[in-house]
Order: structure tokens, then sequence, then C-alpha cells
């Protein structure tokens, strides 16, 4: 082992080298970004989530527009560019290669569904970008993403565990459900199954092929086990075929489902007579945060917001507010910043992106509560809490109950 | 006893979808019949006669019938006229040519029907009714409606084909197009009027489609798989092939739930694709 010597050429080196660090450092603290801030909307335009990628896509691109018309990030444009996934992974995967490989992309905002979401992933962590999605499979978080996935929506496993316990309330003792085949169908099933077998309560249930029209066999097969309560676990338009033969059939159980099932698209497309009655269990937002009352202003409508709606919104402001915080426009930070600091308990609230952007701009430190939830992530990603709501069709609406 | 009771309600039930896989079924293999191509814009087509029944009966508040012919018409001259714009210059390039470019048509006019009318699931205005039981079977009565509509539609096809001038001209020009032209008939006639025809259908298959579902831009290219293995098992080009084609799709897919779990039930339209180009490369009832 040979003891090393620092020669004087060694030591000015490394004097310089700390200099520039130095100056670099003090630089930064007032830093301008080079390149404009390229964040990348990967929605469903088309497809089963053509509903809302149209409804996210506009909130994202308002947000944009307001932070380029005040002068943008750190003295650079922010660019945003969406493309369609056709709430299809084989589409998906497409999209967020143009979005990475053509308009690099430091983070990737939208992703609703799970299906895109689990080959698209893996591509975003490789490429260090940021995925801020709503996609609820629990399989996600699981997945080796160092960092890069963070979910602004509930995991579909703590949906099901909810609906399960919904369905015990209301005396449940044999529960089927009808799931449509997608990569969170399971992690729900196991959800209900965890928190309603343990107190007695029988789980059946098919999976079935959302894209077919007719589903009539899988509701015979759902009534053959006499269930008292039956979940709808796919997309609006499968959901209001399923109840207009579960209406056919007279079934008189309790008929509950998922968020994404049960909205007002499946009331038009069942109809009044068959959606009375329907519940749906589904993660609550932050109604009475300053960031709803925002993006309410943001939309012009006074109605209850959707959660799709607001975590789009929260996305896109999380993940401009990163670049800001961060003071980097690359995916690393973005994540990086967003647990640390921004999605943190500490600083001041904030609830909007210009408000969020002029603070961090005076040097403060600032903690962002969203429209859909306080925003604070854990290292798999995840939200650590959930809130839920319960409604039910009435006269052709959704009422919470 | 229970499971040949399962077993008739599986049946019926793939009557019931099979009869309305047949209408398109029959556009497709007509179409295939005087033009010699695989024309897959059959599924926009579809789409668009849903919508043109959901504007004639849910926003005119109009009745079903007439919600059915509007469906027909419409989608039977967007079809004449997406063919004269989009295929017809391409006929002359071959059949593949001409079936890539009816799928790249198929999303031009999927995404028009988006622009016009949104991403938003629709539905028509009609009552939802309680099922019959007819001897521990269920029967849904508008599904019967439907089958009733698809058998209408049907024998008034054949009637056209068989009995009228009209219609033997045009097996005339699928049987021989250069025999025909010499015995003075005009091919280019009957081809447009196999494609309005042929599309009518598929718009008719749509409505057939929303009465029992929900209508959404994607509705025709949902069924487009089962439609191309019922003509395709049926022999393409034979109109009363793609009717049992279709009739035996729809109760293979419901009879495959007794020993595939239900996800598996698309599968049945490929493996009839495939059993069909090894046992019966002309279809089951296929002369060509």
């Amino acid at each position: 082992m040979t003891q090393g010597k620092i020669s004087r050429r060694t030591l000015l080196g490394t004097a310089a080298g700390a200099g520039t660090a130095l100056l670099l450092g003090a630089g930064a603290s007032r830093a301008q970004l080079s390149e404009p801030v390229r964040i990348g909307g990967l929605m469903s335009l088309t497809g089963a989530g053509g509903t809302w990628g149209p409804i996210m896509t506009k909130i994202q691109q308002q947000i944009v527009a307001q932070v380029n018309e005040a002068g943008g990030v750190l003295g650079q444009k922010v660019e945003y560019f969406v493309e369609d996934d056709q709430t299809n992974p084989d589409a998906g995967v497409l999209a967020v290669r143009k979005l990475i490989d053509v308009n690099r992309v430091c983070a990737i905002t939208g992703v609703w569904s799970s299906g895109v979401a689990m080959p698209t992933l893996p591509i975003c962590w490789q490429n260090k970008v940021a995925m801020l999605g709503i996609a609820a499979s629990d399989t996600l978080a699981e997945l080796p993403h160092q960092g890069y996935f963070l979910r602004t929506y509930v995991p579909v496993s703590l949906q099901g565990r909810e609906i399960g316990r919904f369905g015990l309330s209301k005396g449940a003792k044999s529960f089927f459900l009808m799931l449509a085949q997608n990569p969170f169908s399971l992690a729900m099933l196991k959800g209900l199954k965890d928190e309603v077998e343990p107190k007695g309560a029988k789980v059946a249930h098919v999976i079935y092929d959302g894209t077919k029209t007719s589903f009539r066999s899988e509701v015979d097969q759902a009534l053959k086990s006499k269930p008292d309560f039956i979940m709808l676990g796919g997309y609006p338009q499968d959901s209001a075929s399923i109840a207009k033969d579960l209406y056919r059939n007279s079934y008189s159980g309790t008929v509950c489902g998922f968020g994404t099932a049960i909205t007002s698209e499946f009331i038009a497309a069942a109809g009044k007579d068959v959606a009375a009655g329907v519940f749906t269990v589904f993660p609550s937002v932050a109604e009475n945060s300053p960031a709803y009352k925002s993006l309410q202003k943001l939309v012009g409508s006074s109605d209850l917001l959707d959660t799709n709606r607001c975590q789009a919104y929260d996305q896109i402001n999380l993940a401009i507010l990163a670049v800001a915080a961060g003071k980097q426009a690359s995916g690393e930070s973005i994540q990086k910043t967003i647990r640390s600091t921004i999605g943190g308990p500490e600083g001041e609230p904030v609830g909007d992106v210009m408000t969020g952007l002029k603070l961090l701009s005076e040097g403060k430190r600032i903690n962002y509560d969203g429209a859909s939830s306080n925003c604070e992530f854990l290292p798999n990603g995840n939200i650590p809490n959930a809130y839920f709501k319960t409604m039910q069709v009435k006269d052709g609406v959704l009422v919470t109950i | 006893m229970e499971p040949v009771n399962d077993i008739a309600q599986l049946v019926v039930n793939g009557l019931m979808s099979g009869a309305i896989l047949a209408v398109p079924a029959i556009a497709f293999s007509l179409i295939f019949a005087v033009l010699q191509v695989s024309n897959f814009s059959v599924a926009a087509h579809i789409a668009l006669g849903a919508y043109a029944a959901y504007v004639v009966n849910t926003v005119l508040g109009l009745p079903i019938v007439a919600a059915v012919a509007i469906a027909f018409v419409a989608a039977g001259v967007v079809g004449v006229a997406s063919d004269h714009l989009a295929l017809k210059p391409l006929r002359r390039h071959g059949p593949i040519t001409v079936a890539i470019a009816s799928m790249a048509l198929n999303l031009v006019l999927e995404n028009m029907l988006r622009f016009g009318f949104g991403n938003t699931v629709q539905a028509l205005n009609i009552p939802v009714y309680r099922d019959w039981v007819l001897g521990g079977l269920h029967i849904a009565p508008q599904q019967f409606y439907n089958f009733l509509i698809a058998a209408a539609v049907m024998v008034a096809l054949f009637c056209l084909l068989a009995f009228t001038s009209i219609g033997k001209a045009m097996r005339a020009v699928a049987d021989n197009p250069v025999l025909a032209d010499i015995k003075g008939i005009d091919p280019e006639f009957i081809s447009r009027l196999a494609v309005f025809i042929g599309m009518g259908l598929a718009g008719i298959g749509g409505v057939l489609i929303a009465l029992d579902a929900a209508i959404e831009p994607t509705v025709g290219f949902r069924v487009i798989l089962p439609i191309f293995a019922a003509a395709v098992l049926g022999g393409l080009g034979n109109v009363a092939g793609a009717v049992a084609g279709a009739l035996l799709v729809g109760v293979a897919e419901e009879l495959s739930l007794l020993v595939l779990p239900v996800a598996y039930r698309s599968a049945i339209g490929f493996f009839a694709i495939i059993i069909a180009l090894l046992f019966f490369p002309r279809g089951i009832l296929g002369k060509r």
C-alpha cells in the first residue's frame, strides 16, 4: 500500500476545481435554465379512457399557458407535448418513446390506464424521466422504478378493501366481482377478499373481455352464485351493458361500482331506470382545499370535480414546481424534489402553480397541497393516505350518501 | 338437468349475438363478392350507423324504425363516397393494398365521428324490459327484437339478390365481371350499389348493437374480429355463408364459456379463422 503524495499541481488543481464548484453553486441559487422545460402528457385521448384524456389535457394545457404568459420557469418557457396512448399498451409504448426520444421530455403526466403504465414505466425509469400517473394497479409501485413513479391516485387494492367494507356494512354475505380484463383486476379482487373473507363472506368473480359489446353470459354466470352484492369493476360502457342485463334479470341485490365504472356516462348509457340505486365507492378529492377551489375557477365550474381532473391539475403543477424548486429540468431532480420538498409537510402551503412559483422565486420553501390529495409520496410512489366517498345514483344523478 | 339448461341458455345467447353479427358480416361478404376486396372500414360504418340512430332517436326523438332506415342510408352514402375517394383509386394496385387502405379509412372515419360526437358514451332512448322466462331460459325482449330485425334484413337482402334484376346483375358481376360487362351490365354501377347496400347493412348492424349496448366511436372496431371470422368461416363472398358463419361464431363464443375462462372468449374468432383456413378454405358454404 502506498501513501499518496499531494503535489503542488494537484493542490492547485483541487483548489481551482473547488473554486469553480463554489462559483457554480452560487450561480445555481439564481439559476436560469438553458433550455425550455419539456413535459409530456401521455393521455388516453381515445379508447376506454377517451372520456378523460381530452379533459385532462385541456387542464394541463391551461396551466402551462398560465405559466408561460407569466414568463415561464427560471427564464424558460414550458413546452407541453401531448401523445394519445389510445388506452392501449402498444400505442402507449410508441407514444412514450416519441415523447422521450423526440421531444426529450423530463416528466410524463396523465398515464390513466394501468395497461399503458405497465410497459411505459420501465421506459421512463431507464431514461430517467419522472412519471406522474393515475394508473391504479398495485404492481406499478412494486416495480424497481428507482423513485421515478409518482401516483396521484389510490392503489386499487385499497379501493377493493373499501368496497368490501361498504358491502359488509350493507349486510352482504356473498360477493361477486365482475372485473374487466386489466392489470388492476386481481389487485382489486385481492383487496376485497382480504377485507371480507376473514369476516365470513364468500367471494366469486369473473374477469371479462371489456372490448365485447354483450356480457349476457357473464351476467348469467354471476347470478348462478346467487350473490347479494355485485361489484362492477370495469369502465362505463361495459358496466352499463352489465347493469342492463342485471336489470333484465330482475336482480335485487346491491350493485356497487368502482370509481371509473360508475360515472355520469354510465348513467347516460344505462338509462335512469337501470342506473337507479347503483352505488359507487371511490377515492375522494380534497374538496375543501385551496387547490380544488383554484381548479374550479380554472375550469369555470362550481360543480363537483372528478378525481381525474384534480389529478391532472396536481400532476402538472407538481412537475412545474419541482423544476422551479430543484432548479433543474431533469426527471431525477423532479422526482426527488417532489418527495423531499414540495410534496413534504414543511413550507408555505400552496394550491396553485402561480403562487408556488412566486414564493419559490422569493427563495421561500413551499408545500404543495393538491386538489386530489395532499400530494405527499412514499418512496414506492404511492400516496400514504386515502379517503373515500360513497355515492348512489338517484333520479339520474350521482348523489353523496 | 341443469347443465342441459345452461347449454341451452348459452345457445340462445349465442344465436342472439350471432344474428346481430350476421348483418355486418353480410356487408363484408357482399362487398367482397362484387369487388373482390376486404373492406375493413365496415367497422367505422357500424359506428356511423349507431351515431345516425343516436341522432334520429335520442336527439330528434323519432322511433327506432326511422333510426334503422336513416342509419342504412347514412352509412350507405358515406360508404359510397369514401370508397370512391379513398379505395377506388387503389384498386388497380391489388386487393392487399385496398385492404390496408380500408384500415386507414376506418381510422379516419372513426376519428371524424370522434370530432363530431366526442368520446363520451351515448345511448339510444329506449326502455329496458325485464326478461321473458320460457322453460327456464331467459330471453331479453330487446335482444329478441334485434334478432327479428336482423332476420327481416337478411330476408329482404335474399329477396333482392334472388328475385330482382338488380340482384341478378349483382350476382352476375360477382360470378364473372367480364362476362357481365359483355352482357351489358355496368360493373361500376353494380360496384357502387354493392358498396351502398353493404355499408348500409353495416350501419343497421350498428343500430342493432346500439340497441343492446352503448355507442362510442370504437363500437364497430370492437366487433370487427368476429365479423371477419364469420365472413371467412362462411366463405368470403358468400352471403348465406356469412349468416351461417356469424351464427356459428356467436354460438361458439358462448359455448366456449363451458371450457374456457370468459376472458378468452375473443380467441374464438381467431380460432374460427384458423379452422376455416385449415379445413374449409372456401368456407363452410363457400364455392370460390
